[in-house]
């Protein structure tokens, strides 16, 4: 959830508003709007091409945008260049500077505004200690691993404490260990210096785990800004269910009331089961495979449907099923406890109704 | 060592010793003792040497050269330096222009420069000038020094300045503190070529020439015209040992670039 104002923060709010930006005939960002709370901590994530990036670096003052305005704790930033707007940012790539030692890299934006040299040592050190590198600043960037780097662009970044943190994929060059360690590191420095940070990423688990709220970009479209919870369970559209885990989608027929699998059951929807109203005809039913769950076959208020795999893998199992007219519903359930099914048994599933979600069909 | 750099070696010490073997003719050459330039030479003296020091228009030649390969080196220097910024970084569509426009000096044949310059100088005053000398110098020296920028520029990464601006430095002072040291080695390395270009250019001092200030080429195209003695293989040897000592400059220069990108420390 978004941080309460009442929170004591250091953070600064940040107001997108109609963010637009054209390359060419290209229209990367599109009436992007989206307000960051002070000391709140937003992923932006989205596919390859999906201007998440071309967001942030708007945001850095990278990119000049087509038209919108940045408005950053009640300033607009729109023209600013990037030096001017005191945010601290950490790259994709290290982006250490090579000919200067850590301490000197991470000394580096007090240089710029002007902080004694006994100072700017003392508080790089400080840097340094904060991200668990105290006693390293000595040693040239190369003679360091390339989490270590990544430690020391975050401590240049946060050095003379900036009120907004960006990140472009800080995390996307470093192998999955070190990415979990950091995700849980920069989660703490969060926590403990109050700052408001956007996070690009394209990596679900890291937005779902690290954010309080999520921004989910598609074409350059904002599809939906939601709490990790909300965006799992209550994605605004196919492309938020489809991008964000598993998700089936099995097409039905609705007549307001009643969605009706193809060839099969009729299912009773409760009310909220369509985030937006979802018009008579064609639909698209999504339920996370998870929610699903199986019993004997024509059991009432079952759907039918013939196992085709059974994966088994430690505590769950996959099991792949078709049903009535061939679409394929995937099922993750629990390995123990369960009675055991193989290919060509029938089976019926059952889920429960507020797990069932509805949307207006292949409309993204 | 694999059969290319095997080959490469191979071919830089057959360079090496092309480029040196003049020397073997020249240097016997300027300690003759005979009047005139012949070969083979005869004795030993270095009286021609001690003309050359001891002359005056010899030596105002040869101040009047450094001064413009100076004044060459530290203008290709930062002209060149800006111009492969905007090459390497900018430039988008009129990069390939500007590419050719850069290359131009190479692939126009010197004399048909020369000639231009001469009318164009003609008119607006410039001949025999050391605006002049700078100018057309700097022109046929700028290529060189581009290309030896270019090779450090393109290996520096174009998001450190995004870092350092994003760290409160301008994008000049940003380019200033990050990129220019790491590409400095190859602007010294740039200046230097410039430096020798300028130094011992005949074709284009021999158009642009004043009755006053004349280079060291010129001068010596003069002498072999009107004296033809032991002296011009004395500053033949004598600028020979100066574009060595250039050589070597640029090589060391070029294993510090080496070393400042590699982020190692200097002691």
């Amino acid at each position: 959830m978004p941080r309460e104002a009442s929170l004591p923060t250091n953070g600064a709010s940040i107001d997108i508003r109609s963010l637009e930006k054209q390359f060419g005939t290209v229209r990367a960002v599109d009436d992007v709007s989206l307000t960051v709370q002070a000391g709140e901590f937003v992923a932006l994530l989205g596919p390859s091409g999906s201007g998440k990036s071309t967001v942030l670096m708007s945001i850095a003052g990278f990119e000049r945008p087509t038209a919108g305005q940045i408005v950053i704790d009640g300033q607009d930033c729109t023209r600013l260049p990037p030096h001017k707007r005191n945010i601290g940012m950490v790259f994709q790539h290290y982006t250490l500077f090579p000919h200067l030692n850590v301490a000197d890299n991470v000394a580096f934006p007090l240089k710029m505004r002007g902080v004694p040299k006994g100072e700017r040592r003392r508080q790089a050190e400080a840097a340094l200690e904060t991200v668990r590198l105290a006693g390293y600043g000595d040693r040239m960037p190369k003679q360091l691993s390339g989490g270590q780097q990544q430690r020391v662009a975050l401590a240049r970044a946060i050095v003379y404490r900036p009120r907004v943190l960006l990140m472009d994929e800080p995390l996307s060059a470093l192998d999955k260990n070190l990415r979990e360690e950091m995700q849980i590191e920069i989660k703490r420095l969060h926590s403990e210096l109050g700052l408001t940070v956007v996070f690009v990423t394209h990596d679900q688990g890291e937005a779902l785990t690290m954010a309080d709220r999520i921004a989910i970009l598609k074409a350059g479209k904002l599809q939906q800004v939601s709490p990790a919870r909300e965006l799992y369970e209550r994605p605004s559209n196919l492309f938020a269910a489809s991008f964000i885990g598993e998700m089936n989608m099995l097409p039905v027929d609705w007549d307001g009331n009643r969605a009706r699998l193809v060839e099969g059951e009729e299912i009773i929807l409760p009310r909220n089961a369509s985030i937006a109203p979802v018009k008579s005809g064609r639909a698209v039913l999504a339920v996370r495979p998870e929610r699903l769950t199986y019993g004997r076959a024509g059991t009432d208020g079952t759907w039918a449907a013939t196992v085709r795999d059974v994966v088994y893998a430690g505590a769950g199992t996959l099991i792949i099923a078709n049903l009535a007219d061939g679409t394929e519903v995937r099922l993750r359930v629990p390995s123990a406890g369960q009675h055991p099914v193989s290919p060509g048994d029938r089976i019926g599933l059952t889920c429960p109704p507020e797990a069932l979600l509805l949307y207006p069909e292949a409309e993204a | 060592m694999n059969a290319r750099s095997l080959l490469l070696n191979a071919y830089v010490y057959a360079v090496l010793v092309f480029i040196l073997l003049p020397i073997l003719i020249i240097l016997p050459m300027s300690f003759s003792e005979s009047n005139y330039l012949a070969f083979p030479p005869e004795g030993f003296t270095l009286r021609w040497f001690q003309s050359y020091f001891g002359d005056a228009r010899w030596m105002a030649a040869t101040w009047f050269s450094v001064r413009i390969a100076v004044l060459t080196a530290i203008t290709t220097a930062v002209i060149g330096t800006m111009a492969t910024y905007a090459l390497v970084r900018g430039a988008g569509n009129m990069g390939t222009l500007f590419q050719a426009l850069l290359i131009g000096p190479i692939v126009v044949p010197h004399i048909a420069l020369a000639v231009a310059l001469y009318l164009f100088f003609q008119s607006t005053g410039l001949s025999g000038t050391t605006l002049g000398y700078v100018l057309a110098h700097s022109l046929i020296a700028m290529p060189f020094t581009v290309f030896t920028v270019a090779a450090a520029l393109s290996s520096v990464d174009p998001a450190l300045e995004d870092a350092a601006m994003s760290c409160g430095a301008s994008r000049f002072t940003a380019f200033r503190l990050i990129t220019l040291p790491m590409i400095l080695p190859n602007v010294f390395a740039g200046g230097l070529f410039a430096f020798i270009i300028s130094f011992d250019e005949p074709v284009i001092a021999f158009f642009l020439a004043g009755i006053r200030d004349k280079t060291l080429p010129r001068m010596m195209f003069d002498d072999i015209e009107q004296n033809l003695t032991p002296v011009i293989p004395a500053i033949a040897v004598l600028l020979t040992l100066l574009s060595i000592a250039v050589l070597i400059g640029a090589g060391l220069l070029k294993r510090m670039a080496d070393r400042r990108a590699a982020g190692v420390q200097e002691s």
